[in-house]
């Protein structure tokens, strides 16, 4: 591959480097999901009917700031240093995790306790184990990438880990992380190498298992019937409508009217179909384009992959944009059932955002390692805590 | 992929479905956007959009002081936001409880229902529409919900997002609707954070009740106006009616967007025309001479018991109405309570009733008479004659209550000859006669605004019979309106011009402005001045010792006037069936009308009592003894009250041959 023929430092400094690429695709995001958001909830009132036109929008920027700073730091990690306290990290996040199911410790909000609270602050700790899901599997992946056709440790071991990264996230219950943990652990597996006959049989499985869980809760099954069925939930309605509304060149920003209340949650979830109407199908097709030009950037990236943890870690990372992107905007549009899910980048809320941040800082991570594979890896991988 | 660990099929088989997926979506946004458009939008701008009437005040009615007869008061609602309630009001909530006739129990628990039902929704959400602030819902009765949640019958634009039990938090609980102004001030000082008001719609309100209520008139209210078919007669009555053009104002309205529930957006206002409140009319009519006149006819009413009375008290010397009532009356602010065989109330019977004048009509033969230089004062007939002759026909007079020899001009008024009358009318002839009567403004209507009004009735000498010549110079074989009476004395008054009726001064729109006014309008002369001038004096002989009605003297003061009793026709079952009009020997009109001073006038003053005779002195309603008193006692009250000097003593040598023929 010629790739790997090319000066490494004319090719780490490149400015059209993927890397780059994908970071100069996040802020556009970025600054679009802030655009949007001022536009959803400058309306907002608090409890005493005082109008809080900032309140989201200021939050958001100072979550930017903070993601920024998370990525900066992701960025100089030592990844192969923080491999040797890969199960610390991944028994550390389980702890939190189960920290969130307790009562009166995890913060409960609409039925659903997914938070941990600090200070003013509040953490879904899913998010970040979504990463320390990637993490840990990609560390194991490459430690027993010799064993990959082996029933034990090349699959059920590592299907254990998503395991028990998903299972505290059902509990929560917080079934869309799940999925999407489960989704990409598995890919993960899969890319790994692992046998299309160990892996079929278990997604049937996982497939029928969710199934089940549709069946049983009469308020999964509604949506689900709801999704299936022509007559749209008013959510659902509401939120195509918005689409509709804005049609080709939008209804200017500021100019919506579907987040006055039509739209629930237009702010988080639904804010892409604000970005429909405010600003029309150029945009929304532009967003798309962007999620998938992160992705082509991405496997162009990930071609330099210097082993399978670098490789397999980088691709989790992709997909955790992507594979989101592609649901949020799959619900939003109304091809996929409703599913609580935030759009990368662009939604309102601090966890998500810092993971971003996180996920964007291990691309950018690698993009500067990954041209250094002349150094013997052992060695490298025992020197400093900071690449 | 050359890369030894991973499997290159893989990788791409994973980003072909992630790329597949992006390409999906691609072709959904397109779908969406621009080839489902129309089907999805569908209803959206009919029911986002909402057109709000905004109400224009209706102008008041004003007296020429400026005192409202007629007014609009805001209708404030008054009402509560449970959420910000403070412990520390609690304390006051009875006494706002007592400020807005509430039960303790009731307030309390309005201010403590804090969530609504969460069924109430699709409730509400079954019309926009009826959001849209046409629609006034002041006597729904709220459906018996549990205590703890509220009914779902008040606006919930206010409301918070449903909570995870489907609750709504309820922001605005209304307290109560109609609050006056006074009320709300009062509520509100008690400081009780979360009570606010919003004005919803007006009030007609009518502050002196019954005071010039057959002027004034009523209108229906508004919120029957808003709910009437615009079809239908506007039901109002007075100046309310006919000024309505003037008072109405023009309705603003807005379109504007609305949110998810159903709030205005007013960001996206989209179009706006304002109200134009209606302008105020001012009226010729003084209050207090008003209250003059209705406190004597409440009198008249208490001592006689008529049938019905009129006053019309107005200024010669312009034509202005300064008073006009009638009795039997009513209050416009309950216009609706009147049971159905009272409408009659609601006449202004002084324009809308007519009655044979009797001997005040006998002003017209006189004054034609002395016009046409036929007559002097002086002018002798004799009053004992039981027929003359006229056209070569022998005619019957008229019977007279008293024996007359020979009477002069002078004293064929003051005595009220019936037959003087008739031979006064002969010296003019049946035309013209008739067209002095006419211009008297007898037979069509003085064009007063405000009342369905009479043109009385008075045939051309073309339909008279022989004995008409003899009957209609005493008021009999006509029918007038009190207004019309009223008019052809002041004719007399007013030095010979006849001014038109005015009950309207001027109309001012809602910045002040005056927009139209109404002055002095002269209409046509009747007779000369030196001929009014001398009917003047001779009337002043009726208010004397020798004339018919000296209780209508004011001492001091020179008093014009005549009087008139009218017997009242009467229907009467002959034997062969049929039913014939009779005059009747115990019905009675009795009506004084005069004017002083009678040198300078000032003030013409009508009083028409009909069928007062059941508790007259003596059983029969006389001018001299049911209504010339009133006259007097209001003349009294309004020297006072509009400073009145005594008249000039210019007398005229005519008027001191009367004075000397009479000793």
């Amino acid at each position: 591959m010629t790739s790997a023929h090319t000066p490494v430092t004319s090719r780490g400094r490149s400015l059209f480097n993927p890397a780059a690429i994908i970071t100069v695709c996040a802020l556009g995001l970025t600054f679009l999901g802030l655009s949007i958001l001022f536009s959803a909830s400058a309306w907002f009132k608090n409890k005493q009917g005082v109008e809080v036109p900032y309140q989201y929008l200021t939050k958001q920027v100072i979550g930017v700031f903070a993601a920024g700073a998370l990525c900066f730091v992701a960025s100089r990690l030592n990844l192969d240093y923080a491999r040797r306290y890969a199960w610390w990290i991944a028994g550390g996040l389980l702890v939190l995790l189960v920290l969130v199911l307790i009562p009166h410790v995890g913060i409960s909000v609409k039925g659903s306790r997914r938070w941990l609270g600090f200070a003013s602050m509040r953490f879904q700790v899913s998010e970040f184990a979504k990463l320390g899901l990637v993490f840990c599997l990609a560390h194991y992946l490459a430690l027993n990438q010799t064993r990959i056709g082996e029933l034990k440790r090349g699959f059920l071991y590592p299907l254990g880990i998503i395991g028990a990264f998903a299972l505290p996230v059902i509990c929560e219950p917080d079934f869309g992380t799940t999925a999407l943990m489960a989704a990409v652990g598995i890919v993960l597996l899969f890319l790994a190498g692992a046998k299309w006959r160990f892996i079929l049989p278990t997604v049937a499985l996982l497939g029928s298992a969710f199934a089940l869980l549709v069946a049983h809760n009469p308020n999964r099954l509604r949506r689900m019937t709801e999704f299936l069925s022509e007559e749209k939930s008013y959510h659902l309605r509401q939120g195509l409508i918005a689409f509709a509304a804005g049609g080709t060149d939008g209804a200017g920003l500021g100019q919506g009217r579907q987040q006055l209340s039509y739209l629930p949650e237009a702010h988080t979830d639904f804010i892409f179909s604000v970005v429909g109407e405010e600003l029309g199908l150029w945009f929304t097709l532009g967003t798309v384009l962007v999620f998938a030009l992160i992705f082509v950037a991405g496997l162009v990236h990930l071609r330099r992959a210097p082993n399978l943890f670098h490789y397999l870690l980088v691709n989790g990372c992709l997909l955790l944009i992507c594979v989101q992107a592609v649901i949020n905007i799959g619900v939003v549009t109304g091809v996929f059932p409703t599913k609580g899910m935030s759009l990368p980048f662009i939604s309102a809320g601090l966890s998500n955002l810092l993971l971003m941040g996180l996920l964007l800082g291990v691309i950018l991570n690698t993009q500067r390692t990954w041209g250094r594979a002349a150094l013997p890896e052992r060695e490298r991988a025992m020197g400093e805590v900071y690449a | 992929m050359r890369k030894g660990f991973a499997s290159s099929y893989r990788i791409v088989l994973l980003a072909t479905g992630i790329l597949v997926c992006f390409g999906g979506l691609g072709a959904r946004l397109v779908w969406l956007h621009v080839l489902a458009r129309e089907q999805l939008l569908g209803k959206v701008n009919s029911v986002r959009q909402q057109i709000t009437i905004e109400r224009a005040r209706r102008g008041d009615i004003l007296d020429a002081r400026g005192a409202p007869l007629a007014t609009s008061a805001p209708m404030i609602v008054l009402g509560v936001d449970p959420w910000v309630l403070r412990k520390e009001d609690e304390a006051r909530w009875p006494q706002l409880a007592g400020l807005l006739d509430l039960p303790e129990a009731e307030l309390r628990r309005i201010f403590t229902t804090k969530y609504r039902v969460a069924a109430s929704k699709p409730a509400t959400a079954s019309g926009p529409a009826s959001a849209a602030g046409l629609v006034f819902n002041f006597n729904v009765t709220p459906p018996p919900a549990p205590a703890a949640v509220a009914p779902a019958d008040e606006e919930d634009d206010l409301d918070g997002e449903a909570d995870a039990n489907g609750r709504r938090e309820k922001r605005w609980a209304v307290l109560r609707r109609g609050v006056s102004e006074s009320t709300k001030n009062a509520a509100l000082a008690l400081g009780i954070k979360g009570v606010r008001a919003e004005p919803a719609s007006y009030k007609r309100e009518y502050p002196f009740r019954q005071l010039a209520s057959h002027v004034v008139g009523f209108i229906e209210r508004e919120q029957v106006q808003a709910t009437r078919n615009p079809s239908e007669p506007l039901r109002a009555t007075g100046i309310e009616r006919y000024c309505d053009f003037y008072l109405r104002g023009q309705d603003g309205w807005r379109k504007d967007e609305l949110d998810g529930r159903n709030r205005e957006l007013p960001q996206f206002n989209l179009r706006k025309v304002p109200h134009t409140d209606g302008y105020s009319v001012t009226l010729t009519l003084d209050l207090n001479v008003q209250d003059v006149i209705e406190e004597e006819l409440k009198r008249i009413a208490s001592t006689f018991q008529p049938l019905k009375a009129s006053i019309v008290v107005s200024d010669p010397r312009t034509g202005f109405i300064l008073g006009m009532a009638n009795y039997p009356t009513y209050d416009p602010n309950e216009y609706a309570k009147i049971p159905k065989e009272e409408m009659a109330r609601l006449r202004n019977v002084a324009m809308t009733d007519i009655y044979e004048p009797g001997s005040v009509f006998k002003i017209v033969a006189a004054s034609g008479a002395l016009e046409e230089g036929l007559v002097t004062p002086d002018s002798r007939f004799d009053c004992s004659l039981t027929s003359i002759e006229y056209k070569g026909k022998p005619r019957g007079l008229p019977r007279e209550d008293h024996h007359f020899g020979h009477l002069t001009v002078a004293e064929i008024i003051s005595h009220s000859s019936n037959r003087g009358a008739a031979q006064l009318a002969m010296q003019l002839g049946d035309q013209k006669f008739y067209n002095y009567a006419r211009a008297f403004g007898f037979g069509h209507t003085t064009g007063l605004p405000g009342g369905a009004e009479e043109n009385g009735m008075m045939a051309p000498p073309a339909k008279w019979d022989g004995l008409t010549i003899t009957r209609m110079p005493m008021g009999h074989s006509v029918s007038v309106t009190v207004l019309q009476m009223h008019q052809a004395m002041s004719v007399i008054a007013s030095g010979g011009v006849l001014l038109r009726p005015q009950i309207i001064r001027e109309i001012r729109d809602e910045k002040g402005e005056i927009v139209a006014r109404f002055d002095r309008t002269e209409e046509r002369r009747v007779i000369s001045e030196a001929t009014a001038r001398t009917m003047a004096r001779m009337l002043m002989g009726v208010a004397s010792k020798e004339g018919t009605a000296l209780e209508a003297a004011i001492p001091g003061y020179e008093v014009a006037g005549k009087t008139g009793t009218t017997q009242k026709l009467e229907p009467v079952s002959l034997a062969d069936g049929t039913v014939k009009q009779v005059y009747s020997a115990r019905h009675h009109v009795a009506s004084f009308v005069g004017f002083f001073p009678a040198s300078r006038p000032q003030i013409v003053i009508s009083v028409i009592v009909d069928d007062a005779d059941g508790h007259a002195p003596g059983g029969v309603a006389y001018g001299r003894t049911v209504a010339a008193p009133s006259f007097k006692r209001i003349g009294e009250q309004l020297i006072s009250y509009r400073d009145i000097k005594a008249g000039g003593a210019v007398v005229a040598p005519s008027f001191a041959a009367v004075e000397q023929a009479r000793r």
